[in-house]
């Protein structure tokens, strides 16, 4: 029964891929700039989950990995000349490698320090960009040579959601999740029946981090230039947050009805940042306070039979 | 390197500071002590504060430091409502919820800054604020000793409040046990509330000083925020006086930072103390954690 939903879903996920993969040919431009954003939303969604659902840890750090991985394939691209395939691996190591490194000091007190932890951290990396000229300064780099065309980066995008999706797949379809899930909710209990909390947690914010980096380091590509205040804004971890939260935390779905919504919202309210956030913020509220497992979540109460999709709440 | 007398007063001025930000940092420290949440707002508190002192100056002429009495109520009164209607009935779903709410808020309140004041910075300009105050080779502006004595002045009478009085004897209950102070008749959700009142009130006040004596914006609130939670660590949670030695120990190293290194270096200083003090010494708060 398990493993044949997986494999179901794991059908959909590439049946769906196969699909989208000649979305070029029939979308046009703006269609095209559209569906970009919803399948890097979508990865960096998918990314969170893959944390906050699995293990509970809330992250409000997505800016610090996505500024990384954009600054990493700068990094190589202008400096090695990397194809960007290679540079995209490299953006993944570092962010796994960033998570290793400052997980002994966000990992301290479970909870709620991670989620001040990760903002901090975003702070001090954006902060060494600004300072230091190495890296750019407050006016950041321009990627030297020509990025790759639309359709290209779309494909690029495409395959970095696939492999997202297949990742949280294998997580919450395959034997991890339950240990992933134990380890949520009862980091004792898990570990007294010889469970590693510690190493499980350190695994999915690897996977993670390393995740959001490249998507971070694809967005960059696509822009072609790069400053510390955009990669590395609050702005990122806000839209996470909220796609989220919307969609359902912890819900196979919820992250792309979550991307689908903050993407329509943001284009919807392009022409006032402002009253934007403001509004994402309100939702959040009520969302939180009313439908605490999203648009998703309520939309499965509605339908009780549909119960048995959900898969790490 | 700039002369030794510019740069004992770099310091000086970091330290009083660090003072002041302290107060900021306790108000952040009760609310997590009690409620066990991280107010992600307590940044945007305290330019709330910033910009009442602002105003108050304004429409009533008052001088906003003796204002500060009502500068604090009045912020206690605008938190109030937010943990009433938004925190308390989140209560029983954990500090994710009320953490993620707090964080809506703040983002609201940072947009609704920049929508009724305007993105511009500013300050809270009195006079005396310029003068300058020299002992020896140091010389400071006198507004940063006023507001560090204030400052002081009011994480005293919050210890003594904590330590000595009925409401400091339930507030610590209710830290230390939230489920065993209810059993003992305390109103932990009153207690809750009145702590997150003092909270943004400390917050408010500490904003109004460092309005008077810095310059603050619609959007200064996550620094404010990020600098009080490295105080908070720094000094141990729980403990009132640690958060002065905090503050006082941060405003130190970001101006020996900005010193050595460059002005930009400063608030780089205080986020990489903050995850290095997580790192090697969280003892100053787990010596307070029930195991």
């Amino acid at each position: 029964m398990k493993t044949s939903s997986g494999l179901a879903e794991v059908g959909v996920l590439l049946a769906a891929f196969v699909l989208l993969w000649f979305a070029p040919s029939f979308a046009g431009d703006y269609g095209l700039q559209i569906a970009f954003r919803v399948l890097i939303y979508l990865t960096l969604a998918e990314s969170w989950n893959l944390l906050a659902g699995s293990t509970g840890l809330v992250s409000l750090g997505t800016s610090c990995f996505v500024g990384l991985g954009a600054y990493v394939a700068f990094g190589l691209m202008n400096a090695f000349d990397v194809p960007l395939p290679l540079g995209l691996a490299c953006c993944a190591v570092a962010g796994g490698a960033l998570a290793a490194l400052v997980s002994p000091a966000l990992f301290r007190l479970r909870g709620l320090y991670f989620t001040v932890g990760t903002l901090a951290l975003a702070e001090l990396l954006r902060l060494i960009m600004v300072n230091v000229s190495a890296f750019g300064g407050a006016s950041g780099i321009f990627l030297q040579k020509d990025p790759p065309p639309l359709p290209v980066l779309f494909h690029y995008a495409l395959v970095v959601a696939l492999i997202a999706s297949l990742a949280i797949t294998a997580c919450a379809r395959s034997r991890i999740s339950v240990i992933l899930r134990a380890v949520r909710d009862d980091e004792d209990a898990a570990a007294q029946m010889g469970v590693r909390p510690y190493r499980t947690k350190l695994g999915a914010f690897i996977l993670s981090s390393a995740l959001v980096a490249i998507a971070g380091g694809v967005q960059a590509t696509k822009l072609g230039a790069i400053e510390p205040y955009g990669m590395f804004g609050l702005q990122w971890s806000i839209d996470v947050l909220s796609m989220v939260i919307i969609g359902g935390v912890g819900l196979r779905l919820g992250p792309l009805v979550g991307a689908l919504f903050v993407v329509a919202l943001g284009e919807a309210l392009a022409d006032y940042p402002e009253a934007h956030v403001a509004i994402a913020g309100v939702i959040l509220i009520v969302l939180i306070r009313f439908a605490p497992r999203g648009v998703v979540g309520f939309v499965e109460n509605l339908a009780p039979f549909t119960q048995k999709k959900r898969v790490a709440a | 390197m700039p002369d030794i007398g510019v740069a004992l007063s770099t310091i000086v001025s970091g330290v009083l500071l660090g003072g002041m930000l302290a107060l900021t940092a306790l108000g952040l420290s009760i609310v997590l002590g009690v409620m066990r949440l991280v107010n992600l707002a307590h940044g945007d508190f305290v330019v709330v504060g910033a910009y009442v002192g602002l105003f108050f100056l304004k429409f009533t002429g008052v001088d906003p430091l003796l204002g500060l009495p009502v500068i604090a109520l009045i912020v206690a009164a605008l938190a109030i409502p937010l943990y009433r209607f938004l925190l308390a009935p989140l209560a029983e779903r954990g500090p994710e919820a009320q953490m993620m709410t707090m964080f809506a808020v703040a983002i609201i309140l940072e947009n609704a800054f920049v929508l009724g004041f305007s993105a511009d910075t500013r300050s809270i300009e009195r006079d005396y604020a310029t003068l300058p105050l020299t002992l020896g080779p140091v010389t400071v502006p006198l507004i940063y000793v006023i507001g560090f004595a204030i400052a002081v002045a009011l994480i005293l009478a919050v210890h003594w409040l904590i330590s000595r009085t009925r409401f400091g004897r339930d507030l610590r209950a209710s830290a230390a046990d939230a489920q065993a102070a209810a059993t003992l008749g305390i109103d932990v959700k009153r207690v809750q509330m009145l702590t997150f009142g003092l909270g943004a009130a400390c917050a408010g006040v500490g904003g109004t000083l460092i309005g008077a004596a810095f310059q603050f914006g619609p959007s200064s609130g996550a620094a404010y925020l990020l600098n009080s939670l490295a105080i908070v660590v720094l000094g141990g949670l729980g403990n009132v006086l640690g958060t002065l030695f905090g503050g006082v120990t941060l405003g130190f190293l970001q101006s020996v930072g900005g010193l050595t290194l460059g002005d930009g270096y400063r608030d780089l200083v205080g986020m990489a103390l903050f995850l290095l003090v997580l790192a090697f010494r969280p003892d100053g708060f787990l010596a307070r954690r029930r195991s």
